[in-house]
């Protein structure tokens, strides 16, 4: 793929962009960033919201977990859209069209 | 290595020539944003780079040496056992560090009942916070380090790694086994329960049964023929002086070798 075509907009279910090296670096790691502590922070208030889910359902809270279940949403939605930017010459993760490691 | 930001792209004007759609500009930016304050990529890469630098100051192994990763890289795992000893080592280190605070060697009743040791376990496990958690891993890392060393040995053994030219860490390797299990004694009497009693009458009978210096070996090690404060004390500043100083210098010396030589090829 060169530079030229570094947007591949076939179709938008499979949109691929491809960035410079270092924005790849930006995107990884604070996507990852952005997940985990989505998720992880996510059930933290759900379990909160449920005191470790031994409430019964009228005494939940509903705010704190329904922030809770946005939290682990947001984290999911901010990760999987990460996953359309690679950089040059890296496969495709998603057609798993990467070339071969050679091991084994 | 420093942290002045050499990274010169115009990742604005980058953007502005890609057909992005709004979304994947407004990700962008806000990442962009984020990474020009909290520059962890740039911390990031800074360890990349010490990880590669030290890398370099590595031997090579033979596998690496001869490009037969590709064939040989399921074995890694067994390769692991050594660090795997070292890091238990250490773990047991620190947490029986801590211990120390809390324990008395003392093989006297300190009411009638229970003797001092064993009262300080007992501290230990029911009433210090975290107590449990801290005697917990100082006993588990200690089962964890004796596996870990003798599978150890076994990798050592079946890919022939003993041989010449390696064999004094071989040897060494053997002592090291042995301290281990020294280790695992001492420390197993250290609480003066009924096990730790028992294992430690087992140990007399065990000395006097080396025909000869039997009899100077319970002396020495045991302080006497029956267990009294003396085998506790001695079992004691064992497990909390000599080996550690011992053991510690010859994992040293251990490693070092291995560093010096390099990592054996499977024979």
């Amino acid at each position: 793929m060169t530079d030229e075509q570094s947007v591949d907009a076939d179709t938008d279910q499979d949109r691929d962009v491809v960035v410079p090296l270092r924005m790849y670096k930006t995107v990884t790691v604070f996507s990852t960033l952005f997940a985990v502590v989505g998720v992880v922070g996510g059930f933290v208030l759900v379990d909160r919201a449920t005191e470790r889910a031994t409430l019964p359902a009228s005494e939940i809270d509903p705010i704190v977990a329904l922030a809770g279940i946005g939290l682990i949403v947001f984290g999911a939605v901010v990760y999987a859209f990460s996953t359309r930017f690679r950089t040059e010459e890296m496969g495709k993760s998603k057609d798993d069209a990467a070339e071969d490691s050679g091991n084994g | 290595m420093s942290l002045e930001r050499k990274d010169d792209h115009d990742h604005k004007g980058w953007m502005e020539s890609r057909e992005l759609t709004t979304l994947e500009s407004i990700y962008l930016t806000t990442l962009l944003w984020l990474d020009k304050r909290l520059r962890i990529v740039d911390y990031l890469e800074l360890l990349e780079d010490l990880y590669y630098k030290v890398n370099m100051q590595m031997p090579k192994s033979h596998t690496e040496q001869y490009n037969l990763d590709n064939k040989f890289w399921y074995w890694y795992p067994l390769y692991a056992l050594g660090s795997f000893s070292t890091i238990s080592y250490i773990v047991a280190a620190i947490s029986g560090a801590l211990l120390g605070f809390y324990y008395a060697p003392a093989a006297a009743a300190s009411d009638g009942t229970a003797t001092v040791a064993y009262e300080s376990v007992q501290l230990i496990m029911g009433e210090l916070n975290l107590g449990y958690l801290l005697r917990s891993i100082h006993r588990w890392s200690a089962q964890v380090m004796v596996a870990a060393v003798f599978l150890h040995m076994l990798r050592v053994y079946f890919t022939g790694a003993y041989k010449e030219p390696r064999e004094v860490n071989w040897i060494i390797g053997i002592v090291l086994i042995s301290l281990t299990l020294v280790f695992g004694y001492t420390g197993y009497l250290l609480p003066w329960s009924q096990l730790s009693y028992w294992a430690g009458q087992i140990g007399v009978e065990m000395a006097l049964s080396i025909p000869l210096i039997g009899e100077w070996v319970a002396q020495l090690m045991f302080g006497g023929f029956t267990l009294s404060q003396s085998t506790l004390q001695r079992m004691y500043i064992l497990h909390v002086f000599f080996l550690p100083f011992i053991t510690t210098a010859i994992i040293a010396v251990h490693i070092g070798i291995v560093w010096m030589q390099g990592i054996a090829e499977p024979h």
